[in-house]
């Protein structure tokens, strides 16, 4: 069975470049723009791996990342954090919050790979 | 705080900084021309995002000519450079660049020890400039990408 990737982020050009990553894995990809989206489409698909930008606009990835947490059937979905800012107290305030992992802008295709490698089995999709 | 937050030293990290997600993100070369004239763009895309904390505001501005902005959202979404892209894709990706880039500083000026916040990215289209607010310290770096130009532009003010 693919496995199932939420990207929630407000550029469309970062949920295109995480498509394009997992392309040649047996990856289902489902996209949301914002917190709020993201919520619902978790809740809905179940997914085996949240994608997730920090600042976005109707509701920010932190603020996302804490309901998660809250929910008792959303609460162990792994989340990888994506965010355009790298400072201390940035990334202190996102690993209290119990993420697996976060990937700083900008960032390189393998290593997103690698990131998310370490959370959920990714296969190759067989050569056409 | 300001002895360690200068604007020569924003200037030298936004080159690193612009030049580093060139290379990661487009593949593409980047390199400053030091005082280099303000390249004219008879129409450009400019992207904006803004930070403001107790300690420190400002904006930083990524101007690029239209033509050469389809190019950029190509490599990033990894068509080919000829291909033609939606008006919407390309003010996306410009928005994404610049959230880029101030998301670093943002970083770098937390880290120097002023706190701040960054808004969501703005994008303007057409043939303009921007007024700096009284007192805001304003830098351009112009860098070379190929036979092309970039701009950046940082409106930064310490309290």
């Amino acid at each position: 069975m693919a496995t199932k990737i939420l990207s929630v982020d407000d550029s469309r050009t970062i949920r295109m470049i995480v498509g394009r990553t997992f392309k040649p894995y047996d990856c289902q990809i489902v996209e949301a723009g914002n917190g709020e989206e993201g919520l619902v489409a978790a809740a809905r698909e179940k997914p085996d791996l949240i994608i997730l930008d920090v600042t976005m606009p109707v509701m920010d990835g932190v603020t996302m990342l804490s309901k998660l947490k809250e929910d008792p059937a959303l609460k162990t979905i792994p989340v990888i954090m994506l965010t355009a800012e790298s400072g201390r107290e940035n990334v202190l305030q996102i690993a209290k919050l119990g993420v697996r992992d976060y990937l700083v802008k900008p960032f390189k295709e393998e290593q997103l790979i690698e990131k998310a490698g370490r959370i959920v089995t990714l296969q190759k999709r067989p050569a056409a | 705080m300001s002895q360690t937050i200068q604007l020569p030293n924003v200037c030298e990290f936004m080159t690193r900084h612009l030049v580093d997600v060139f290379d990661t993100m487009l593949a593409m070369p980047a390199a400053l021309v030091p005082q280099a004239a303000l390249p004219h763009f008879e129409e450009r895309i400019t992207g904006s995002v803004g930070f403001a904390g107790d300690n420190v505001t400002g904006a930083v501005y990524l101007h690029l000519a239209t033509p050469f902005a389809n190019r950029v959202a190509a490599a990033m979404l990894g068509l080919p450079p000829e291909e033609v892209i939606g008006e919407n894709d390309v003010n996306d990706v410009v928005g994404e660049a610049t959230n880029m880039l101030t998301g670093g500083l943002k970083s770098w000026l937390c880290d120097a020890g002023a706190e701040c916040a960054v808004s969501t990215p703005a994008i303007i289209r057409g043939a303009f400039s921007v007024e700096a607010m009284p007192d805001v310290a304003r830098e351009f770096l112009v860098f070379e990408s190929g036979a092309e130009h970039v701009i950046v532009e940082i409106h930064i003010k310490l309290n």
